[in-house]
């Protein structure tokens, strides 16, 4: 178990120097001087030589990414070019609300979506079957940005039944929910097919082991072999399969924030990249890829815990 | 004996292939929804083609006198914010679209073709390619469109490049699997016995038998490298206005979403329409190439 884990941690350290190497080239292919780029707009000639120097840009290449691996590591990534802010101090106080939005997409897609699965593997091959894979290949295949902007006419401005821009206040409080309900039903919304899909296939699978027979064989009722002893077993790899996803999860994160004006990294990313605000942005990518890592990594230990073979592989 | 049973096996062999092939083919044929999405997918092809034939309008021409008309009267789908018709527009729409999930996929495929293929022949080379499209294959991938937008600037050009690297390590992992296979036949053996370059080899014996399946696995990929073309285009990071692309048109639309939807519904819809198309021609293409998936 602990051996796992060293290894999968081992196994990240090269990808994390990637990402690194990546952040890095964005300071490096941009068209202006970095050290012009990160002094800002109001900094005079004497600024940016003196950031030159401290940034080390008349030392060779290998010996910058180095300084650069060193900063990141002192959690210093520069400010950003239109507002001056500390990079790291707009990260911190985005990752809370994507998180948030995460969390509050997953908790009501995940369970209905296998319970969809589920319902579509007992009834295997039959309508309810048919309706609620179609239902999956259609979801697969929507434009995120598309369910989201019928939600925002209809439910949003029409009905004026939710608001949709922004965020409201911590979830604990009425307004933090109804603020973000439209954006969690939107990212969620994606969600549930593909937790369906990976539902009904894994469950179609334990069906047909040895031990669902038996237990039919012995009489159990048909509702307490399928869920006790079937969905119970098809359980490890369902939820494998939907963390390694909760990374992509980010991906539609970045579209459902900017459409709400959600204030998360992703939306912060976007708009730095549109701004060429190449600090920022920088520091947004990495913040996004080192969130995916480590979701990967919690994944991956969990996985190990819940099916102790894989341990020991 | 032995020599008609040596001529009469590679025969029967190709004899069974065929009848494999034709049932496929028939296989596929009876599958409605398939044959729908297969119709549909070539309309869509030839109206992308012919956009210029189609309609009379221009779909970069502004007429502000009719801006945001809605569908019907004199504009069938009406007109859009700077005046265009919606229909020219959708036409030259799904055009640039389709051209760059075309480019995506194919410079993808051709870059995670050749790395697979040469995964599978050479195995010194084998563990490192895969470690690397590993780590790819294990990013989401609009990630790669942020940073290739972040470092090339928005555009057109950045847009495909970053579709082809998302391609890039699933095609690799296909590639590789397809080629392995194929290295499993004696003719490999024999093409080095008779002291063939590795170049030929690899070429007339390895990639000319595993195309087919990459091209398979290509068609399936299109739907997912347009719909992630869309997004990242509906994010202002691909291709730029007044360039007429589905995601791009469905940005513009949101301004305007209140009082005239059709503007940013109708590119949408068209996305919608196109990548489930794809999806439900390549799932109902694996159930009958690759029956072990068939449940």
């Amino acid at each position: 178990m602990s051996r796992h884990i060293a290894h999968r941690l081992l196994i990240s350290i090269p990808v994390l120097f990637g990402v690194l190497l990546v952040g890095f080239m964005l300071l490096q292919v941009v068209p202006t001087d970095p050290a012009t780029v990160m002094a800002g707009p109001t900094a005079t000639e004497a600024d940016v030589a003196a950031l030159r120097e401290a940034l080390g840009l008349n030392e060779p290449l290998w010996y910058q990414f180095g300084l650069y691996i060193f900063r990141v590591l002192q959690l210093d990534l520069g400010h950003s070019i239109i507002s001056n802010a500390s990079v790291v101090d707009e990260l911190i106080s985005t990752i809370g609300p994507t998180v948030e939005l995460m969390i509050a997409s997953l908790i009501w897609a995940v369970p209905l979506g296998i319970t969809l699965g589920t319902l579509a593997a007992v009834r295997r091959g039959r309508t309810a079957d048919r309706i609620i894979m179609a239902f999956s290949v259609a979801g697969v295949s929507m434009p995120i940005f598309w369910f989201g902007l019928m939600l925002i006419q209809y439910v949003g401005f029409k009905m004026e039944l939710l608001p949709f821009q922004g965020r409201g206040g911590p979830l604990w409080t009425l307004e933090g929910l109804r603020f973000i309900a439209l954006p969690a039903i939107t990212l969620g919304g994606v969600f549930v097919g593909p937790v369906a899909r990976m539902t009904r296939t894994s469950l179609l699978e334990v069906l047909n082991a040895d031990f669902v027979r038996t237990a039919r064989a012995k009489g159990a009722p048909e509702k307490r072999v399928v869920v006790k002893h079937a969905l119970r077993n098809a359980l490890i790899p369902i939820v494998t399969l939907v963390g390694l996803q909760i990374g992509f999860l980010l991906g539609g994160a970045v579209v459902t924030e900017t459409m709400f004006a959600w204030p998360g990294v992703g939306r912060l990313a976007v708009g730095a990249i549109v701004s060429s605000d190449f600090p920022l942005a920088q520091g947004a990518i990495l913040m996004l890829a080192v969130a995916f890592l480590a979701v990967n990594l919690i994944v991956d230990v969990l996985y190990a815990y819940l099916d102790p073979r894989v341990g020991h592989k | 004996m032995t020599d008609a049973s040596q001529t009469l096996a590679p025969a029967a062999a190709t004899q069974s292939d065929t009848i494999k092939r034709k049932s496929a083919l028939q296989r596929l044929l009876r599958d409605k929804p398939a044959v729908i999405a297969a119709i549909f997918l070539i309309l869509v092809v030839l109206a992308a083609i012919f956009a210029p034939y189609l309609t009379p309008y221009d779909p970069y021409n502004t007429n502000m006198r009719v801006r945001l008309r809605p569908p019907g009267g004199d504009f069938l789908l009406g007109t859009d914010a700077q005046g265009r018709d919606m229909v020219t527009r959708l036409l030259f729409g799904i055009r640039t679209t389709l051209v760059i999930g075309l480019c995506g996929v194919l410079f993808g495929g051709l870059i995670g073709a050749t790395l697979g293929i040469l995964a599978a022949f050479y195995k010194k080379l084998d563990n490192i390619i895969m470690r690397v499209v590993d780590v790819l294959l294990s990013f989401p991938s609009i990630l790669f469109g942020l940073a290739i937008a972040a470092v090339l600037g928005a555009g057109t050009f950045s847009l495909i490049v970053a579709l082809s690297i998302a391609a890039v390590p699933t095609v690799a992992r296909i590639s590789r699997g397809a080629a392995t296979v194929v290295m499993q036949n004696e003719y490999m053996e024999a093409g080095r016995a008779v002291g063939l370059s590795d170049w030929t080899l690899i070429w007339r014996y390895l990639t000319l038998n595993c195309l087919s399946a990459i091209f398979v696995y290509l068609t399936l990929q299109f739907g997912q490298t347009i719909l992630l073309g869309a997004a990242l285009s509906f994010l202002g990071l691909g291709a730029q206005p007044p360039t007429a692309e589905l995601g791009t048109m469905a940005a513009e639309g949101r301004n305007f979403l209140f009082f005239a939807p059709h503007v940013s519904t109708i590119p949408s819809v068209a996305i919608f329409l196109i990548v489930l198309a794809f999806n439900v021609l390549g799932d109902a293409l694996r159930d009958v190439l690759d029956p072990r998936l068939r449940q």
